[in-house]
């Protein structure tokens, strides 16, 4: 049994659509990464999680129970950290963290001062005297405090610095090494393909791909870097010769190609220079993201909704 | 958790916020036991009510119906004594919790951005509502009998010529407390609607508003009279408490409460909240 379930989840606003008809699972102990640009639906989903939202249709299921909105299901078994955290002012975090942990759940002093050592943070200080670093790691705290079984984290890692930002990487690790299920909603990709076994991206409300990272990265474009002796090369690329084929970068000596599918045509052409040598750069995930959306930018539907996402 | 159970009552939520409103409540009460000290210091000294009723004689008749109307003369010590729960500064003090607590409460924690983490914890929407609801009613009625507990302390502080008959106060206190609940409930059930502070506190107010002056106005010119009923304040009317419980009228507040509570819980529970 999977610990989130989440299966032809629709929300409207109206007649604006947050997202629709978006399916998808997180075992225990998988660490899922869920993409998309702004106003891509990721909040909205997230919020139907939690039960903040009323879904237009479908439903979520965590941890074998079905979330009927307001109800705090399984509330207690679910760390959140929401994109914008905001918390009381005035409170100093420890008695802001110390409510959030005696609301329903067991939530242990002794681990808030472990995370909080961790993440070096003062708890006897104002949460509305904290840089916004020093506020995430509250967030932070507040979703790890309690030793959940199932993690929702919308941007955990904003505004830490990049020690902390390994630290939080690090928490979100060992969450999942022990058999929590963590939903990763970021802009960094390379956090997500850092800690992610497995992503989805969403455009416009709905689902354009789920898949392991290494098979996004895969299935984006494939590079090739290749240097001239003696500076060799003396034509254009054909392009319009080569179909799926694009220069990315080109100097003296060098070119730099991304193509999609077989890398025939272009070593074809290729060989009829004098070739120094030849190397294959990695595609990122944040460079197969951004393909997905110079792939589908045609197809334009309504404009998706809800909140940060 | 038991699969499918519902999450115990959250007491740390309802600490949580008792913290937060505490010291205003603590302020509001002191003001009005203050206030039925201060009447009792006027009115337990003939000289000084004669001084007083040539005072109100001389403003707008309108601001003696506030007060009291034909119950302020001399003589009549009673009548005298609940100018301390009808002024209208009492009553300001009394609404400025019924509206700012619930309101506050509900609608502040969801515009400030806290409701959302409130309500990613082991806790249902209704039971929150349920806390603002407990502490709005709850500190009503407490507001209620520290006013009922000036006017003791009044009554042993200062002499009085005749015998202050503290159980149709308490009748009036018990009674006042209900529409001040009552309102309340209203105020609660704005705060259930409305997504923003200004438009929960406007509607509330505007309804107290509305209903205060047709009161006063209904009290005050007798061709007004007409309109009497269609006010909650006509429901605490002191002068049928002198016979007895108005038990007729209390009957009809707490319908009118529970209603308000009841239809703001629906609302609350299925709308979406702002996040």
């Amino acid at each position: 049994m999977a610990a989130i379930e989440i299966e032809s989840l629709t929300k409207w606003y109206g007649r604006t659509r947050g997202v629709e008809d978006v399916t998808f699972a997180i075992e225990r102990g998988e660490i899922f990464g869920y993409l998309g640009p702004n106003g891509s639906g990721k909040t909205t989903t997230i919020r139907c999680l939690m039960g903040l939202l009323r879904p237009s249709g479908g439903g979520v299921r965590v941890l074998g129970e079905r979330v009927v909105p307001g109800r705090g299901t399984q509330h207690a078994r679910i760390g959140y950290l929401p994109g914008d955290f905001r918390i009381w002012g005035r409170a100093r975090a420890r008695r802001s963290l110390g409510f959030l942990a005696a609301l329903g759940s067991d939530g242990s002093a002794a681990r808030r001062r472990e995370l909080a050592v961790r993440l070096e943070l003062n708890l006897d200080r104002a949460t509305g005297d904290l840089s916004k670093g020093n506020r995430q790691k509250v967030a932070l705290i507040s979703a790890f405090q309690h030793q959940p079984e199932v993690l929702v984290l919308d941007e955990p890692t904003a505004g830490l610095d990049p020690l902390m930002r390994q630290t939080a990487l690090d928490l979100i690790r060992a969450a999942a090494g022990g058999g929590a299920a963590v939903l990763l909603s970021s802009h960094d990709l390379s956090e997500v393909s850092a800690v992610c076994s497995r992503a989805a991206i969403l455009r416009e409300g709905r689902l354009v791909e789920m898949a392991p990272i290494s098979q996004i990265i895969q299935q984006g474009e494939h590079r090739l870097k290749i240097w001239f002796r003696n500076g060799a090369l003396t034509r254009e690329v054909p392009l319009p010769q080569l179909p799926g084929v694009r220069v990315v970068e080109k100097e003296p000596g060098m070119l730099h190609l991304a193509y999609q599918g077989a890398a025939d045509a272009i070593l074809k052409w290729v060989a009829q220079f004098p070739v120094d040598r030849v190397a294959t750069p990695q595609t990122s995930l944040e460079e197969a993201f951004i393909q997905y959306y110079r792939q589908s930018s045609n197809a334009k539907g309504p404009t998706a909704k809800g909140g940060s996402a | 958790m038991n699969r499918g159970a519902r999450p115990p009552f959250p007491f740390a939520l309802l600490r949580f916020w008792l913290a937060r409103i505490l010291p205003v409540w603590c302020g509001i009460a002191l003001l009005i036991f203050l206030m039925q000290i201060a009447v009792s210091a006027i009115v337990h000294d003939n000289e000084k009510v004669k001084t007083f009723l040539a005072f109100i004689d001389m403003l707008p008749s309108v601001v003696k119906t506030a007060l009291g109307g034909d119950m302020l003369r001399i003589g009549n010590t009673a009548g005298l004594l609940a100018i301390g729960y009808n002024h209208p500064f009492v009553l300001f003090l009394f609404m400025l919790y019924a509206v700012g607590t619930p309101t506050g409460l509900l609608v502040g924690e969801v515009q400030r951005g806290t409701m959302e983490l409130i309500l990613s914890r082991s806790v249902t929407k209704i039971q929150v509502y349920l806390c603002a609801g407990i502490l709005t009613l709850v500190g009503m009625f407490a507001l209620v009998l520290v006013m009922f507990l000036g006017t003791i302390a009044a009554v042993n502080i200062f002499t009085f010529k005749d015998r202050v008959p503290l159980e149709v106060f308490f009748r009036i206190a018990i009674n006042g407390g209900l529409l001040a609940s009552t309102f309340g409930a209203f105020s609660l059930l704005c705060a259930g609607t409305f997504g923003r502070l200004y438009a929960a506190v406007s509607v509330a107010v505007a309804f107290l508003v509305v209903n205060y002056f047709v009161a006063i106005i209904s009290n005050w010119w007798p061709r007004m009279a007409f309109l009497k009923p269609v006010t909650l304040f006509y429901l605490v009317d002191s002068s049928r408490s002198w016979e007895g419980w108005p038990l007729r009228n209390m009957g009809i507040l707490v319908v009118i409460l529970l209603a308000a509570t009841a239809v703001g819980a629906v609302i609350w529970h299925r709308r979406d909240l702002p996040l």
